[in-house]
């Protein structure tokens, strides 16, 4: 607490107190508008994802509204929902989603600080493999897992004795683990972003105020709280609407969670939307409720660290022990997340008739195939084309979005985004499709000459309404520690607001915005269930041309042309780091670099 | 205030940007997609399929006919929650999926049109055939198609032998809230053992012997034939079209050879064609045109040629027809079962399944 107390007269000796800058703000001339930029992006958010969100969630209490039953008001479809399996699968989820959530966040922090901060061997390599771990479907990932340990899989060839660890790895820990995997990407992006505008005063004052390494530590984690928070709430609500691991490893283990009683009613004869509506309620309380936990974390603070006056962090050169820590930890995510999968289905198609999902992928042939059947390239190109679009357009409305949830004081404005973004998360992909085909495929929008459903652009739409939430909580860690003065500074100069963002903003989120783009466009690249129900008849997405192969029995064919979507990915990663390094500006790349 | 509108308004005029650029992205599309010069006056159809030959077959059918088909092409699940959330206002002309029970719910739903095709069916074809012709089929695949390891055991030949010593822990199958045609092989149990009054309780009792004699439940065909070759399992109760590709491609050694039989009796899975309600009278002839190609001497060939390890396999109902070669013979002793009786009480068995056998 003293070295809190004196941290905060250091920070105010400093010209940080942002209370003051705020305050400056409020007496800034207003201009009034009739319809003003932020009452368009409102409409767009609402067209976007309130109204395809909100018509579902209807279904559950009206289901004659979209002729999905007979009934104008009902709950009927609560009472079938909430049954002794729903309870249970909830609880579980709601299990799974903290433990993936405190995991994930303590890891791709770990992670951040270890790529930002020091000089650990591997550190460049760990970018490499978040992209990695997000381009890897959740299904994939718990599937090599099983090829590696179920019975007769590959350790049982191998002869290591694996019952223990399959008893382990099947049930909760196994769910937990690979959710975990998958949550890693989202926490990392978000907090390294912050740790990158986290100068070293603040470290620097406490040190010299007789403050230990582990108080340093407690300040720098207490300072990145929102990003902290933001990664928290994202892989929290990513874990509990998962799918893929819903119908793999929990499936397989009896491990019932939320998501799968949604699942058996949107596979029923006929689609049963109410009940799915239902557990989407389900699942958007619990949400509200992450949201709640987050609310009282940081209500009321200012994380605003970012200013002109920012000192570059220092790279630390670790002790031989914490070069064995981080480089263990880098090994350790490689192992889990990419390593083990891959080995399970490579290793698989090596030993003898142990399963054709490889034995087909390992002869060339099928990569040629791909490449040079139009049936099979063209998916990759549609998709490529969409994921550019949908990525920066995203980027252009989560900054708006990071902006808005990071502005200081509770607005009913930020508090509804805030629960629209992380609700949309929460509802799992196939169910977000079916409230766009509800919100445009309706007779009166057709009336009104609006035919939107069966389009690529509102395929685009969705895309975007998909990532903003992730989008944009990546950026809030960064965007909460944006001082104003800098752009008030700028503006007392004669700059007028464009320039001063292009100027004073943009270069300090450079760096946080290209690495947002990218996550959204490798996530968009083999997004599959909005693409499934929204992919004009004619087109067809990558990650529908794989499924459908797959359907088909066609593994090899499926196999390549997944692993050259994920190459792909990857090349247009490292490009556009590369690109970054070569073409961006020198002071761009100076901020958040540590020394 | 000011900055953050800015921003705001850069976003709008992207997100217009892009909808201007994906709206000329599709208008190309769909200018590619429509025919040349005659199919000027003729209406599009959409088909929603889930069949490997649905893309060969309308290429081929807008060639000869000049009628645009755009396919949207995926597996049965995915096109039915389309089909469900589109039901106030269908986008789609035709459905071809595999299995009669969706095509039940689909015709109690009002959702089918009505149509007798000019092809003439042999006698396997008219005992699929429903009785308001609200769905045409276009062929049969069986379920169960018994694959099994004969490097490893012998061939079964009823379903009690399933539950005897000799195939204890050696068996498995799919599951029917993941596997399209495994609830009708269910169904087709039950209707064996106990017909439609006490098929339910009959089933299930046979179900949960099986259970307790060791058979494994995984996800789909694909997982269950992995199950197979990596000797986890010495046999798999899965679709005929499945089993079948398996044996012809698989590559067989000393200790994997799989074999396909068909014990008494088999349950018939048509592949189905059907029209919807919705279409205009133009549409209805133009569907009607295409669902008469399918099952006609070329469409037939076409539908045998597409996927020759998969879909391809099966058995044609079409006077005239006969089957690739290499495929196990047609059963004698198969059955139908009643989609309109079976449909409705899926819920309620995958449920059961779910808990008790899975």
């Amino acid at each position: 607490v003293t070295a809190l107390t004196t941290l905060r007269d250091a920070a105010t000796n400093m010209g940080l107190a942002t209370r003051t800058t705020t305050g400056a703000a409020a007496r800034l001339p207003r201009r009034r508008r009739r319809v003003s930029a932020l009452t368009l992006f409102w409409i767009v958010v609402v067209a976007i994802l309130i109204l395809p969100i909100a018509l579902f969630l209807a279904v559950a209490f009206s289901p004659a509204l979209l002729d999905q039953g007979t009934q104008w008001f009902t709950v009927d479809a609560f009472s079938q929902a909430l049954t002794g399996q729903l309870l249970v699968g909830v609880l579980h989820s709601l299990g799974v989603g903290l433990a993936t959530a405190i995991l994930s966040a303590a890891i791709g922090f770990a992670l951040s600080w270890v790529v930002v901060r020091t000089n650990a061997p591997g550190r460049r390599l760990a970018t490499g493999v978040v992209f990695a771990l997000l381009l890897a479907p959740s299904y994939l990932i718990a599937l090599g897992w099983e090829r590696l340990l179920e019975p007769n899989g590959v350790l049982d060839v191998l002869g290591v004795p694996d019952s223990g660890l399959r008893a382990v790895i099947y049930g909760p820990v196994g769910i937990v683990l690979v959710l975990t995997m998958k949550g890693i990407p989202f926490a990392f992006l978000a907090i390294s972003n912050a740790v990158r505008g986290l100068g070293h005063e603040f470290e620097d004052a406490l040190r010299v105020h007789g403050g230990g390494r582990f108080a340093a530590m407690r300040l720098n984690v207490s300072m990145l709280a929102p990003a902290i928070w933001a990664a928290l709430a994202i892989v929290f609500a990513e874990s509990v609407s998962d799918f893929g691991v819903a119908t793999t490893l929990a499936n397989d283990s009896h491990f019932t969670v939320a998501t799968y009683t949604l699942y058996t009613a949107v596979q029923a004869f006929p689609v049963n939307f109410p009940v799915a509506s239902a557990v989407s309620w389900v699942l958007l309380v619990l949400v509200a409720l992450a949201l709640l936990a987050q609310g009282r974390a940081l209500g009321g603070r200012s994380f605003r660290v970012l200013g002109g006056r920012s000192r570059p962090a220092v790279r630390r050169h670790l002790s031989p022990l914490g070069t064995a820590g981080s480089t263990a930890l880098i090994v350790v995510v490689i192992v889990v997340g990419v390593g083990v999968p891959a080995f399970g289905a490579v290793s698989a198609s090596l030993i003898g008739h142990l399963g054709s999902l490889g034995v087909h992928s390992l002869t060339l042939d099928n990569y040629a195939r791909v490449i040079s059947s139009p049936d099979l390239s063209q998916p990759l190109g549609f998709s490529a084309v969409l994921a550019t679009i949908t990525a920066t357009i995203t980027l252009a409305m989560a900054t708006v979005c990071a902006r808005l949830l990071s502005s200081r004081g509770d607005t009913l404005g930020g508090r509804v985004l805030d629960l629209v973004l992380l609700g949309a998360v929460a509802l799992p992909g196939i169910v977000f499709a079916a409230g766009y085909i509800f919100a445009y495929n309706l007779p009166l929008t057709n009336t009104l000459g609006i035919h939107l459903y069966g389009t690529t652009t509102l395929l685009v739409l969705a895309y975007i309404a998909t990532a903003l939430p992730s989008t944009s909580r990546v950026l809030v860690g960064t965007m909460s520690q944006l001082q104003d003065s800098m752009t008030h500074a700028s503006r007392v100069h004669g700059s007028g607001a464009l320039r001063a963002w292009l100027t004073i903003v943009l270069p300090v989120v450079s760096r946080p915005l290209l690495s947002a783009w990218l996550l959204t466009f490798t996530a968009t690249l083999l997004e599959l269930p909005v693409s499934q129900l929204l992919a004009p008849a004619g087109t067809e997405p990558v990650s529908v041309g794989i499924n459908v192969a797959l359907g088909k029995y066609d593994f090899g064919g499926a196999t390549a042309m997944e692993v050259l979507a994920i190459l792909f990915a990857l090349a247009v990663v490292a490009a556009g780091y590369a690109l970054y390094r070569v073409a961006a500006p020198i002071g761009w790349r100076t901020i958040g670099k540590a020394r | 205030m000011n900055v953050r509108s800015r921003i705001a308004a850069l976003g709008i005029l992207a997100v217009a940007a892009a909808a201007a650029l994906t709206g000329c992205s599709a208008a190309a599309q769909g200018s590619t997609s429509s025919a040349p010069a005659s199919a000027a006056a003729k209406e599009p159809l959409t088909l929603y399929a889930a069949v490997a030959y649905d893309s060969m077959v309308s290429k081929a059918f807008t060639a000869k006919t000049g009628i645009p088909v755009k396919v949207v092409d995926d597996s049965t699940g995915p096109l039915l929650t389309k089909i469900a959330a589109e039901k106030n206002n269908p986008q789609w002309s035709l459905f071809w999926a595999d299995g009669a029970t969706a095509y039940a719910s689909l015709d109690q739903q009002g959702l089918l049109a009505p149509f007798t095709p000019s092809a003439s069916y042999d006698s396997v074809g008219q005992s699929v055939v429903p009785s308001d012709h609200s769905y045409t089929p276009t062929g049969v695949t069986l379920v169960p198609g018994l694959i099994y390891n004969s490097a490893k055991i012998s061939a079964p030949t009823s379903y009690n032998d399933l539950l005897s010593s000799t195939f204890a822990d050696k068996g498995g199958m799919n599951d029917p809230s993941q596997s399209g045609p495994t609830y009708p092989l269910i169904a087709g149990l039950m209707n064996q053992f106990g017909g439609e009054k006490n098929g339910v309780a009959k089933g299930e009792a046979y179900l949960t012997k099986l259970k307790a004699n060791g058979i494994k439940v995984y996800p789909t065909n694909g997982d269950t034939l992995h199950a197979l070759e990596t000797g986890q399992i010495q046999y798999g109760l899965i679709q005929s079209s499945a089993a079948l590709g398996e044996v012809l491609t698989a590559k067989t050694t000393a200790t994997f050879k799989p074999k396909v039989v068909y014990l008494s009796k088999s349950t018939l899975l048509p592949a189905n064609l059907a029209m919807s309600k919705s279409l205009d009278a133009t549409q209805k002839a133009e569907a009607g045109k295409f669902i008469d190609f399918a099952l006609s001497p070329e469409g037939q060939a076409l539908m045998q040629k597409a996927d020759p390890a998969g879909d391809s396999l099966f058995y044609p109902i079409v006077k005239g027809g006969t089957p690739l070669p290499g495929m196990t013979a047609f059963p004698t002793a198969y059955q139908t079962i009643d989609p309109k009786f079976w449909g409705p009480l899926q819920g309620q068995v995958t449920t059961w399944f779910d808990s008790t056998v899975k």
